[in-house]
C-alpha cells in the first residue's frame, strides 16, 4: 500500500508539471536539434516524443513503470539542445529530471552510476577517489588500460588519462613580458569560485588557472569553505532528493561568503547552480537559492565582462567546442569567443556541428556504448576535420569525453579548458599575480 | 480526441514478415512506444497506430507496403510530423510508415541545378547543402528547420517566399513513388514534355493518399546574392494593406511581404522574444527584397517611400544579416510568443484574394470576439494567405467547442470572399468537413475517383482530405448543371454535313473546315456540354481545338470543338495579381488588356501571341519563361473544365496558394483535350518589368554555342529566358533579361561577360524581332529531345538533332528541351507500364465514354 501511494505521489509530481508539459505545442522544431533523434530517426528518441511520454504518464495513460518510458528517457543525453530552438520555451531539462525521478523509483540506475553519485555526495569519499584516480593517471596505468581494454571498458580509463594537464608551453609565440589593458586592474568584484568535485579532484590545474586569470582581470577570488558537489549529476539521474541535499549545503556555504559573483568553470555545474531556485522550490532555503542562482556566472562571462586583458601570443589553431550546458542550458554564447579573441595568436577553426553534444553526458559512453560511441565518433571526426591543433572547451565532462575519443583513436590532439590558454598567454606576459606562481607542468 | 488502444493487432505472421524485410529495429509494435506517433503538429487528434515502420530506403519501404497491402492493412505516411492539419494522424487500425531514416541527399548536380533526395531529408538541410554551391532550394515553409521534403511534397508546402518563388510543386521535377500496392514507380517531368499526363504535378499535394514518395528530384535556383529588409509600422491595418498593393502595383516583386497585426505585436513584445516592434502600431509590414546586389537599395528605397505614402509612421531598413534578422525576429517568434498566451494555440490557415484582406481580417476579428476568443493574425500579405491564431485551453471542452465553431466561421468568411480553406497547411483530418465549403459534389466526387485510380482499395492515408460521403442532396433547380449527361444509345455515325446540321439545330454555330470534320463553335459552357452530348449520341469522338480552326485535323475525330468563342477577360481587382480569362482569348489580347493595369502574364513561346489560353493550357507547352517564372502549370490557379460526361467542374480558384484537395488543375494542364474542355482559366499575373533587354550570340555552327550556353546556365542569376535556334544557315543564342533598369544593366554585364566579346546587346524591339525569326511557327507536340538542363545536355541534343534531321531546330537549354523540324517527339502519350495504367484510369474518370480523341497532332514545324 505504501509503495502504491509513493508511486501515486511520484506520478502526481509529474502531473504537477502539467503547465510545463502543456507548453509543448508539438511543433517538432526540436527534432533536428536532438542528437539521438538525428541518429535513430524514432520519435520516441526525440524531445517532443519524450515530452509526449511524460505527458501520457501525467494523464494516467502510461504506466510510470513502463520499460519504454525508462528506455527512451534514459537514452536522452540531457544536452538540452532542444531548448533554444523551442518556440514555446518548454523547460525540457527541468522536466527530464522530474520524469527521471519517476522512472528511478521503478528501476535504479546502473551500479556504476550509483557508485559515482555516492562518491560525489561526500567530500571525504570524493577526496579518496580523486587521489586514487590521480595515482592511476600519474602512473600511466590509465593510458595503458585504455589501450588494452575493449573500448567500452577502456573508455573510463581513457577519460581519466585525457584529464591530465596539457603542456601549452610548446606552442610558439613571443614572450612579451607585458599584459594588455583590461577594463579594471582591480575592483572587478568579489568572486567565490565553485571548486567542484571532479574539477577539484582531477582538474586542479584548471581551477588554479581560473583563479590566476580572474585575478589578472581585477577580481578578488574568495575561497568558500563547506561547499559540496553541485548535485548536477544527481539531478540528471533523477535523484532530486540527493541533489537538493547538496544544493542546501552549497546555498548555506555561499550565503555566508556573500560574494558579488559565484564563478564556475564547469558548464554543467554552472547550469545546475543557476537552477537552484527551481530545485529548491518550496524549500525553506528557496529565497536564498534564488539569490545564489542570480549571482552565478560562467568564468568566461566574468572574463568577458572585465575585458578580458590580452596577454602574450600563443600561436595555435583551436577548435572551440561549446559545452551543451554552457550554450544550451545557460545560453552563454559570445563570452568564450571573446576570451579566445583576446589571446593574440589564437586562430579559431570552423568546427562542423560544434553546437552538438560530444556524447559525454556523464557516463553515457558506458551506459550506452553503441549510441554514445557513434555520437562521440562523429565529434572526433569533426574535430580532426577542423584542422585544429588544440581543442578548447569549458567543462570537465566534455574535456574527458572528447579527449578520450581522440586518445582511443590514437590521435595526439589534446583538449584543454578555455582558461588554460588564457593562463598560458598571461604566463608568457609575465603576469603572475602576487603570491601566485605559474605551476610547473612536467 | 483521446487515443483509443489499437482496434486490432497485426497478425504475428505479418509482424514476422515485416521484421524479416526491415530488420527488428525498424518495426515498432510496443503499444507504449507507439504513443508518440499518435499525433503530428496538430495535437487535437490522437490515434495510436498498430505499428510504426521506419524503412531506410525505397526497396525496403516498397516491400513493407506490399506486405501490408497483401494483408489489407492501411498505411499512413509520416515525415517529421510537423503538419498542422492532422495529415499524419493514424486512422484506427493503420500502420505508420515513417521516412525519418531515409534522410540522405542522393545527388546534387551543380551544373544542371538538380538535387535528388530521400524523402526524409530536412528542408533546411537541402538548402544548406545547395548553398555551398551558390544554389538554393526556394520553398521554405516556416517549419523548414524540421520538416522533410517528403512532407513538403505531400502537402505542396509554401512559406513566406512564395510570392516571388512559388510553391513546392514548381520545383519538383521527378518522384520515385511506392504505390499503395508496394510497386515502385517513377513519375517524370512536367506535362507537354513527354506528352503524358502530369502525374508528378498531381501527386504533389496529394497528402499521402496516392502513395509514398521515397525519392524526390527538385530543381535548384541560383542563391540570391544579397537581401534587404524593411519594416514599416502603421496606425491602421488597412494602411499596411494599401502599402502592399502600392508596392506590387509599382512593379516591385519582393521576396516576402508579411504583416503582423497589433495583437500579435503586443504578444511578442510582452514575451521573452521582444523584438522592439512598436506596441501601439495596428500592424507592421515586413518587406524583403533579394537577388543580385545591384538594384536592391533602389527597390528598398521605393518600397520605403510607398510605405510612407501609405501612412507608415515609421520605416526601418536593414542590409546586414544581423539587422535583417532583428527586423524579422518579431515575425518569426510570433508563433512561440502566441503559444505562451495560453496552453493551446490553433494556427489557422486560409487564403483570400489579396484585395479582400482588410475586410476578411475585420470579419475574422468579429468572429473571434463573438466566440469570446483571442485572435491574432500573422499573414503572408503578398499571397493573401492568413494565419489567424486562436488561443485556448484544450482542457476546457467549452473553449474547444468555441474554437471549432470560430474556425468554421472563419473558413466561411474566407470562402465567401473568394478564397479557400487552406493555402499551405493542407486539409488532412482537420479540414475535411470544410471541403464542402469550397467544392461542389461534382468536384468532390471526381477527387474521390481520382484517388481510387491510385489507390483502389483505399489503403493509403484513409480518412483524410475528402469528407465522408454525404447523403445525396435533394434535387433542386441548380442540380441539373452538375449532373452527368445521360447517354442515349449510340446511333450509327452520320456524315460531317449531317453532324453540322444537328449541331446547328441545337443552336451551336459550326464552321466548315477546309477538310475533315465540322468544327463546333459553342458560345458558352452550356454549348460545350451540348456539343459533347451530340458527340456521344452520334458515337463520334471530339477533338478539342483552340483557335486553330482552319488547320488540318490532327486526329480522326468525327467532330471538332473550338473554344475560340469563349472569350472574356475578367480582371477583378488588379491588386490581386490574378486574372480570369475565357479559354478562347488569345495570349496577345490578354497581355494588351493586362498592360492597361501595368501587368502581364508570363506566357511566351512560338506563336503564343496568337494562341488561345485554352489551347496553351491543354498543350501545357514548355514556355520560354518557365525557368524564371514557372510553367503554365505553376501559374494557373484555377479553371472551369467540362468533362467528357458533361460535368462542369470549377477547379482551383483565384488565390495564389491553394491546397484544398487534390490538384486537378495541374493534372488538366497539358492533358491535350483528353480529360475535358477547358472553358475558362484563372491565371496569376505579374507586375510589368520596368526594363527589358536581350543578348544575342550568333555562330555558324550550333555546336560552337555550347560553351556559351554552359556559361549562361552557370551565371549566378536567372535570365528571363534562354533560347537557341539554328539550322543550315547558322545558329543563335538569345538571352532575355527583365527587371528594373539597374537589374537589367547588371544582368547585361554579368551575362555579356559570360557569353564573351562576340555577343551583342539588343533593345526590346530588336530582341523580339530576333526571337520571332529564331522560333518555328509551331512546335511538334512534344520535344524531340529532353536532357538535363546543362551544357552537356545541350551538346547531346544538338548532336542527336543533327543526326535525325537536316532542318531547323529550336531549344530551351535552361529546361533541357529541343525541338527539331521533321522529327516527331518521343514518348507521345505512350507512358510506360504503371504510368500508362494510371493515365488510362484517369482518362476513364474524366471521360468515361471516351468522347475525346487522342492527343491531337499539331501542324508540322515550318
Amino acid at each position: 500500500v505504501t509503495r502504491t501511494r509513493e508511486e501515486a505521489d511520484r506520478t502526481r509530481a509529474l502531473a504537477a508539471e502539467e503547465e510545463h508539459l502543456l507548453s509543448c505545442v508539438h511543433c517538432g522544431f526540436c527534432l533536428p536539434a536532438c542528437p539521438t533523434y538525428v541518429r535513430l530517426g524514432d520519435e520516441a528518441d526525440s524531445p517532443r516524443g519524450r515530452l509526449h511520454l511524460m505527458r501520457a504518464v501525467a494523464e494516467g495513460r502510461l504506466d510510470p513503470a513502463s520499460n519504454v518510458l525508462h528506455r527512451h528517457l534514459d537514452r536522452c543525453l540531457g544536452c538540452r539542445a532542444c531548448e533554444p530552438v523551442c518556440p514555446s520555451g518548454v523547460p525540457y531539462g527541468h522536466l527530464l529530471e522530474r520524469a527521471r525521478e519517476v522512472t528511478r523509483a521503478h528501476r535504479s540506475p546502473p551500479l556504476a552510476v550509483r557508485i559515482l553519485l555516492a562518491l560525489l555526495a561526500r567530500r571525504s569519499w570524493t577526496r579518496v577517489a580523486s587521489w586514487a584516480a590521480r595515482l592511476v593517471r600519474g602512473s600511466g596505468l590509465a593510458g595503458a588500460a585504455a589501450r588494452v581494454l575493449p573500448r567500452r571498458w577502456g573508455l573510463p580509463f581513457a577519460m581519466l588519462a585525457a584529464s591530465a594537464p596539457t603542456d601549452l608551453r610548446a606552442w610558439p609565440g613571443d614572450v612579451t613580458g607585458a599584459m594588455g589593458e583590461g577594463r579594471h586592474a582591480t575592483g572587478s568584484g568579489r568572486v567565490a569560485l565553485l571548486d567542484g568535485c571532479v574539477q577539484r579532484g582531477i582538474f586542479g590545474h584548471v581551477n588554479r588557472a581560473t583563479v590566476r586569470v580572474l585575478r589578472a582581470n581585477g577580481y578578488d577570488v574568495l575561497t568558500v569553505p563547506g561547499q559540496k558537489c553541485c548535485g548536477a549529476l544527481h539531478a540528471h539521474a533523477g535523484d532530486l532528493e540527493g541533489a537538493r541535499a547538496l544544493a542546501r549545503r552549497n546555498v548555506e556555504a555561499f550565503r555566508i561568503a556573500d560574494p558579488d559573483w559565484i564563478g564556475v568553470n564547469a558548464a554543467g555545474c554552472g547550469a545546475a547552480l543557476r537552477e537552484y531556485g527551481d530545485l529548491l522550490e518550496g524549500d525553506r532555503l528557496e529565497h536564498e537559492a534564488r539569490t545564489l542562482a542570480s549571482r552565478v556566472r560562467d568564468v568566461s562571462e566574468l572574463l568577458a565582462a572585465a575585458g578580458p586583458r590580452g596577454g602574450a601570443p600563443v600561436r595555435v589553431d583551436v577548435a572551440w567546442d561549446p559545452p551543451c550546458h554552457l550554450l544550451h542550458a545557460q545560453r552563454v554564447h559570445e563570452p568564450p569567443l571573446q576570451v579566445l579573441e583576446a589571446i593574440p595568436g589564437v586562430v579559431r577553426r570552423d568546427l562542423a556541428r560544434a553546437s552538438e553534444c560530444c556524447g559525454g553526458a556523464g557516463v553515457y559512453g558506458m551506459t550506452h556504448p553503441g549510441l554514445g560511441g557513434r555520437i562521440g565518433g562523429d565529434k572526433t571526426s569533426a574535430l580532426l576535420e577542423s584542422g585544429a591543433e588544440l581543442v578548447v572547451t569549458a567543462n570537465p565532462g566534455c574535456q574527458m569525453q572528447m579527449g578520450a575519443g581522440l586518445l582511443l583513436d590514437g590521435r595526439r590532439l589534446r583538449v584543454v579548458h578555455l582558461v588554460e590558454i588564457l593562463d598560458e598567454s598571461y604566463r608568457r606576459a609575465g603576469a603572475a599575480a602576487p603570491g601566485e606562481t605559474h605551476e610547473e607542468r612536467a | 480526441v483521446t487515443s483509443t488502444p489499437a482496434a486490432s493487432n497485426l497478425s504475428s505472421g505479418l509482424v514476422r514478415d515485416l521484421v524479416r524485410a526491415l530488420g527488428a529495429g525498424a518495426v515498432l509494435t510496443d503499444p507504449d512506444r507507439l504513443l508518440v506517433y499518435e499525433s503530428d503538429g496538430l495535437t487535437r487528434y490522437r490515434q495510436r497506430p498498430l505499428a510504426v515502420l521506419l524503412p531506410a530506403d525505397t526497396a525496403t519501404c516498397a516491400r513493407a507496403v506490399e506486405l501490408l497491402h497483401r494483408a489489407g492493412v492501411a498505411v499512413v505516411p509520416r515525415g517529421a510530423g510537423t503538419g498542422l492539419s492532422g495529415g499524419a494522424v493514424p486512422a484506427p487500425g493503420t500502420v505508420v510508415v515513417g521516412t525519418a531514416r531515409m534522410n540522405r541527399i542522393l545527388d546534387l548536380d551543380v551544373t544542371s541545378r538538380r538535387a535528388r533526395v530521400q524523402a526524409g531529408v530536412v528542408n533546411a538541410d537541402l538548402r544548406a547543402a545547395a548553398r555551398i554551391h551558390g544554389l538554393t532550394y526556394a520553398p521554405d515553409p516556416s517549419s523548414e528547420a524540421a520538416c522533410t521534403l517528403g512532407g513538403n511534397v505531400a502537402e505542396n508546402s509554401g512559406g513566406p517566399h512564395c510570392l516571388k518563388y512559388g510553391v513546392t510543386s514548381r520545383y519538383v521535377t521527378g518522384l520515385t513513388v511506392v504505390g499503395p500496392d508496394g510497386r515502385v514507380d517513377s513519375f517524370g517531368q512536367a506535362p507537354g514534355l513527354a506528352g503524358g499526363l502530369d502525374l508528378t504535378g498531381l501527386f504533389v499535394g496529394s497528402e499521402g493518399c496516392f502513395g509514398l514518395a521515397t525519392e524526390i528530384e527538385v530543381a535548384l535556383l541560383p542563391a540570391p546574392g544579397a537581401a534587404r529588409t524593411l519594416l514599416a509600422a502603421f496606425g491602421r491595418l488597412e494602411a499596411a494593406g494599401e502599402a502592399v498593393t502600392a508596392i506590387l502595383s509599382e512593379g516591385l516583386l519582393p521576396a516576402a511581404l508579411e504583416i503582423v497585426d497589433g495583437a500579435t505585436i503586443r504578444a511578442v513584445e510582452a514575451s521573452v522574444y521582444a523584438a522592439g516592434y512598436p506596441v501601439d502600431a495596428a500592424a507592421v509590414l515586413v518587406v524583403e527584397f533579394d537577388g543580385p546586389e545591384p538594384g536592391l537599395d533602389e527597390e528598398l528605397a521605393s518600397a520605403a517611400q510607398l510605405c510612407r505614402d501609405a501612412g507608415a509612421r515609421e520605416v526601418r531598413t536593414a542590409a546586414t544579416d544581423a539587422g535583417r534578422a532583428a527586423l524579422w525576429s518579431g515575425r518569426k517568434k510570433a508563433f512561440g510568443a502566441m503559444g505562451r498566451l495560453g496552453p493551446d494555440l490553433m494556427v489557422q490557415d486560409a487564403t483570400v484574394p489579396r484585395s479582400r484582406l482588410p475586410e476578411v481580417l475585420r470579419a475574422v476579428d468579429e468572429v473571434a470576439t463573438r466566440h469570446g476568443l483571442r485572435v491574432a493574425n500573422v499573414f503572408h500579405a503578398g499571397d493573401g494567405n492568413l494565419h489567424p491564431n486562436l488561443v485556448f485551453d484544450r482542457r476546457d471542452p467549452d473553449q474547444v467547442e468555441r474554437v471549432e465553431r470560430a474556425s468554421r466561421e472563419i473558413m466561411e468568411v474566407c470562402v465567401q470572399a473568394g478564397g479557400t480553406i487552406t493555402g499551405e497547411h493542407g486539409v488532412g483530418l482537420d479540414k475535411r468537413d470544410y471541403m464542402r465549403l469550397v467544392h461542389g459534389p461534382a468536384e468532390l466526387d471526381l477527387m474521390d475517383r481520382v484517388r481510387q485510380v491510385f489507390d483502389p482499395r483505399g489503403l493509403f492515408n484513409p480518412g483524410k482530405v475528402l469528407p465522408d460521403p454525404s447523403p445525396p442532396p435533394a434535387p433542386s433547380a441548380g442540380a441539373a448543371e452538375a449532373e452527368p449527361v445521360a447517354i442515349p444509345p449510340t446511333r450509327p455515325t452520320r456524315g460531317a454535313k449531317d453532324l453540322a446540321a444537328v449541331l446547328e439545330a441545337e443552336g451551336i454555330a459550326c464552321a466548315a473546315a477546309a477538310s475533315g470534320p465540322p468544327v463546333a463553335l459553342p458560345d458558352d459552357v452550356e454549348g460545350v456540354r451540348r456539343v459533347l452530348r451530340v458527340a456521344v449520341r452520334h458515337g463520334v469522338q471530339v477533338e478539342v481545338v483552340g483557335t486553330r480552326v482552319r488547320e488540318a485535323a490532327g486526329t480522326d475525330a468525327g467532330l471538332r470543338l473550338s473554344t475560340g468563342r469563349l472569350k472574356g477577360v475578367d480582371l477583378h481587382d488588379p491588386a490581386d495579381l490574378t486574372v480570369s480569362v475565357g479559354a478562347g482569348t488569345v495570349a496577345g489580347e490578354l497581355n494588351r488588356r493586362l498592360a492597361e493595369v501595368g501587368q502581364w502574364c508570363a506566357v511566351d513561346g512560338p506563336g503564343a501571341e496568337n494562341r488561345s489560353m485554352g489551347g496553351l493550357t491543354a498543350g501545357g507547352d514548355a514556355l520560354a519563361l518557365a525557368a524564371a517564372f514557372g510553367g503554365l502549370r505553376d501559374q494557373l490557379l484555377g479553371m472551369t473544365l467540362v468533362t467528357g460526361d458533361g460535368r462542369v467542374l470549377s477547379l482551383g480558384g483565384a488565390v495564389v496558394k491553394n491546397v484544398a484537395g487534390f490538384d486537378l488543375v495541374r493534372l488538366a494542364v497539358g492533358s491535350r483535350g483528353r480529360l475535358g474542355v477547358v472553358t475558362r482559366v484563372v491565371l496569376r499575373t505579374w507586375p510589368r518589368p520596368r526594363a527589358e533587354r536581350f543578348l544575342s550570340l550568333p555562330e555558324n555552327d550550333a555546336r560552337a554555342l555550347v560553351p556559351a550556353v554552359g556559361a549562361a546556365l552557370g551565371a549566378p542569376l536567372l535570365p528571363a529566358s534562354l533560347e537557341v535556334g539554328g539550322g543550315g544557315d547558322g545558329a543563335e543564342l538569345l538571352v532575355r533579361m527583365l527587371g528594373s533598369a539597374t537589374q537589367v544593366d547588371h544582368a547585361t554585364t554579368v551575362l555579356a561577360s559570360a557569353l564573351g566579346p562576340r555577343c551583342r546587346v539588343l533593345d526590346a524591339d530588336e530582341g523580339h524581332d530576333r526571337q520571332a525569326r529564331l522560333r518555328p511557327s509551331t512546335l511538334g507536340r512534344s520535344p524531340c529531345f529532353a536532357e538535363r538542363p546543362s551544357a552537356a545536355g545541350m551538346a547531346l541534343m544538338i548532336e542527336r538533332a543533327r543526326a535525325a534531321s537536316s532542318g531547323r531546330f529550336w531549344a530551351l537549354p535552361d529546361q533541357g528541351l529541343l525541338w527539331a523540324e521533321g522529327v516527331e517527339g518521343h514518348g507521345t502519350s505512350e507512358a510506360a507500364g504503371r504510368a500508362a495504367m494510371l493515365e488510362e484510369g484517369l482518362r476513364g474518370v474524366f471521360d468515361p465514354d471516351g468522347v475525346f480523341a487522342g492527343a491531337p497532332v499539331r501542324g508540322k514545324s515550318s
